[in-house]
């Protein structure tokens, strides 16, 4: 159970799964994210193109705030701390505006890049 | 083409139509800054289109930035080749992609650089070839591209270009006129795309820049003038009017602002020269039949704008503001109170702190800050800029508080690159970093302090109203350009035409029932008394409030205010 909000007509509770698959929707949104990978499989890194919707996503809860950790793979030739960046501030923004409460933090980690023209 | 082909004779056209035929690499540099400069004077329109009704400029001046970074790497080349100037501005564009919008238009330039290959010269069917290239690599950058954006802007106009390129004898000048033609349409279009921008009722920002990039280059094929942003009269509340110290150029020394009725209908265009023969940034709003002047002018100029509007109406109200003491260095009238920052021995804790305004800086000073930034809503500072402030903080361990939500990411990326032990306290708001100073201990541990003051930041609610710069519906509340609205802890509680029943509700909302302590800071176009008067509104409704008046000289917001 990732967080829950006291409201007139009970409690409300929101798993990390749905906070998971809102931030993966909004990463793969986001201009330069052309992918998700995860740390998982014996430590080597998997790419997926939205297989899975919540792949690459991590949500935890660190001092009562919702942490978002996000395993992204940035196409090559970007400006890679832009990216990320703005898909930091995306993913902040549809999950708060989703869920209707702050959350605390959005880590972004670039697992790769993907080339798609060689120059 | 119409409205700019209208303005050039077929004789002309036929002239430029061949000396544009063939495009090298000088020819493809002086186009780009055409664009660069055409950019730069519809910023603040680009930036005014954004979806959330806050003031938050933002793609304007991102694309800027990025065109700037993109020529300064070609400035001075001697390279003759079309492609490889492409290439060498495309780089440029990389190394220094701002935001979003940057980072989509270095991907269009890498493109239009990998389609023109390292020919010396382009033709149209070469142009027409490289901006499809730059449509295709823009979308490589996305796996969900969203359309009613930038994006689908570049596939439009690649579009057009590759089906008038394909007819025998197209020129460039025949490419051109196309895409900007098509980019124009396209922009119009976006709002049918992206539900969120048809409920902001605004066209996309960074669709919008890019059709002032490709209509740059063809105003300057046409002779036409880039410097004089188009006339327009925006709604009073949709008026840019702050500007930070560092946007002030050489012969803006006083800011005229000029509330009239005209006794007759304003004749736009007239009452625009006028304008520009005493001064720039000029900016004409109306609401109401009010109208609103704004410029910039030189030192002992500044009443002629004042006697000017005179002759055309009744004047309801004139401020004019000494900007060469909002710049640094400069001698003026002597500044209302210094700002005093605190000089932490080498072995303390200094903490930096990034503000909206003169007054919540003088705040943060006092309470034991050893660094400003100057910054918050509409001026994010870089990362650049933090890690400038924090290398100059008199000691190692540095705290900062960016006071914005916006600004935390910039504020964290300057921990991985100094070598000092930075931490940042995540303040989303003045009032949150003001409780935060509270907690500072300068002589204790780096993470504990900084825990602590996190911890304190918590105790505040952040109550803020601003005027929305358009009509939309956020959060739920339905908002109508002009409106103050007020937030609490960023999110929009409440709305309407009162500034004063604004602030009441959202302090409702922030619990003032319970609360017992309220901290307003005045930003720096509301008057004082006016301030007293809000005051006196709160008090009267929750008597046992204790309301303090502090002056904040933020922009944009009227009040921020905390409670506790």
């Amino acid at each position: 159970m990732a967080s829950s909000l006291s409201h007139p007509a009970g409690r409300i509770t929101i798993s990390e799964k749905a906070v998971a698959t809102i931030a993966a929707q909004a990463a793969l949104r986001s201009y330069g994210v052309v992918g998700m990978a995860s740390r998982t499989l014996a430590g080597g890194i998997v790419q997926a193109l939205a297989r899975d919707p919540r792949h690459g996503v991590e949500v935890s809860q660190r001092s009562g705030q919702l942490q978002i950790d996000l395993y992204v793979v940035v196409e090559y030739g970007t400006r890679v701390t832009s990216v990320s960046a703005s898909v930091a501030r995306t993913v902040r923004y549809q999950v708060e505006r989703t869920l209707g409460m702050p959350i605390g933090d959005v880590n972004v980690h670039v697992q790769d890049l993907h080339i798609s023209f060689t120059e | 083409m119409t409205y700019l082909a209208a303005q050039v004779d077929p004789a002309d056209r036929e002239r430029l139509a061949e000396r544009f035929r063939q495009i090298d690499g000088p020819m493809l540099r002086a186009l780009t800054e055409a664009s660069l400069t055409w950019l730069r004077t519809n910023q603040q329109l680009v930036n005014a289109l954004n979806v959330f009704p806050v003031p938050d400029g933002d793609t304007g001046t991102n694309m800027t930035l990025t065109m700037q970074a993109a020529l300064e790497e070609v400035a001075g080349s001697d390279e003759t080749s079309v492609g490889r100037m492409a290439k060498a501005i495309a780089h440029g564009a990389l190394m220094g992609a701002r935001g979003n919008s940057g980072v989509i238009l270095s991907q269009l330039w890498r493109g239009l650089a990998r389609g023109l290959d390292d020919l010396a010269t382009m033709d149209a069917p070469a142009l027409a070839h490289a901006l499809d290239a730059a449509r295709e690599t823009a979308y490589k950058g996305v796996v969900q591209p969203v359309e009613g954006t930038i994006l689908t802007v570049a596939k439009d106009l690649a579009r057009a270009a590759l089906q008038v390129a394909a007819t025998p004898e197209a020129t460039n000048l025949d490419v051109l006129e196309a895409v900007v033609l098509a980019a124009d349409e396209s922009v119009e279009r976006t709002p049918q795309l992206l539900p969120v921008l048809r409920e902001a009722g605004v066209v996309d920002s960074g669709g919008k820049g890019l059709f002032f990039i490709w209509e740059g280059m063809l105003r300057t094929v046409y002779g036409l003038a880039l410097n004089e942003p188009l006339l327009e009269v925006k709604p009073i509340s949709q008026l840019q009017l702050e500007q930070t110290a560092e946007a002030i150029e050489p012969g803006q020394d006083w800011e005229v602002i000029v509330d009239f009725q005209p006794t007759a209908e304003l004749d736009i265009p007239s009452f625009y020269r006028q304008l520009g023969e005493m001064g720039t940034s000029i900016q004409v709003g109306e609401g109401d039949g009010l109208y609103r002047m704004h410029i910039h002018v030189l030192d002992r100029t500044e009443f002629r704008p004042v006697e000017y509007v005179r002759t055309l109406g009744t004047i309801t109200n004139v401020r004019i503001e000494n900007l060469m003491l909002q710049v640094p260095g400069t001698s003026g009238a002597p500044s209302k109170s210094p700002l005093r920052l605190a000089s932490p021995s080498p072995s303390q804790i200094a903490v930096v702190v990034v503000s909206p305004g003169e007054g919540l800086s003088r705040v943060f000073g006092s309470l034991g800050a050893a660094g400003v930034i100057d910054g918050g809503q509409t001026m994010n500072p870089s990362t650049q800029q933090i890690l400038q402030a924090v290398e100059q903080a008199p000691t190692d361990k540095v705290i900062v508080l960016p006071n914005n939500k916006n600004i935390v990411l910039s504020a964290r990326q300057a921990i991985e690159l100094t070598a000092k032990k930075l931490a940042v306290v995540p303040s989303h708001t003045g009032p949150q970093g003001i409780a935060a100073m509270l907690a500072l201990d300068p002589d204790g541990d780096l993470a504990s302090v900084a825990a602590a003051m996190e911890s304190c930041m918590q105790s505040v609610r952040t109550v803020e109203v601003t005027l929305a710069t358009r009509t939309a519906k956020v959060d739920g509340v339905q908002v109508t350009a002009g409106q103050a609205i007020g937030l609490l802890d960023d999110t929009l509680v409440a709305a309407g035409d009162d500034l004063g029943e604004v602030l009441q509700a959202t302090f409702e909302k922030a619990g003032a029932e319970r609360a017992e302590l309220a901290t307003l800071y005045y930003g720096a176009a509301i008057p004082l008394p006016e301030v007293n008067r809000l005051a006196e509104r709160l008090v009267s409704r929750w008597p046992g409030l204790q309301v303090e008046i502090h002056e904040g000289g933020q922009p944009h917001y009227p009040i921020i205010a905390s409670v506790e």
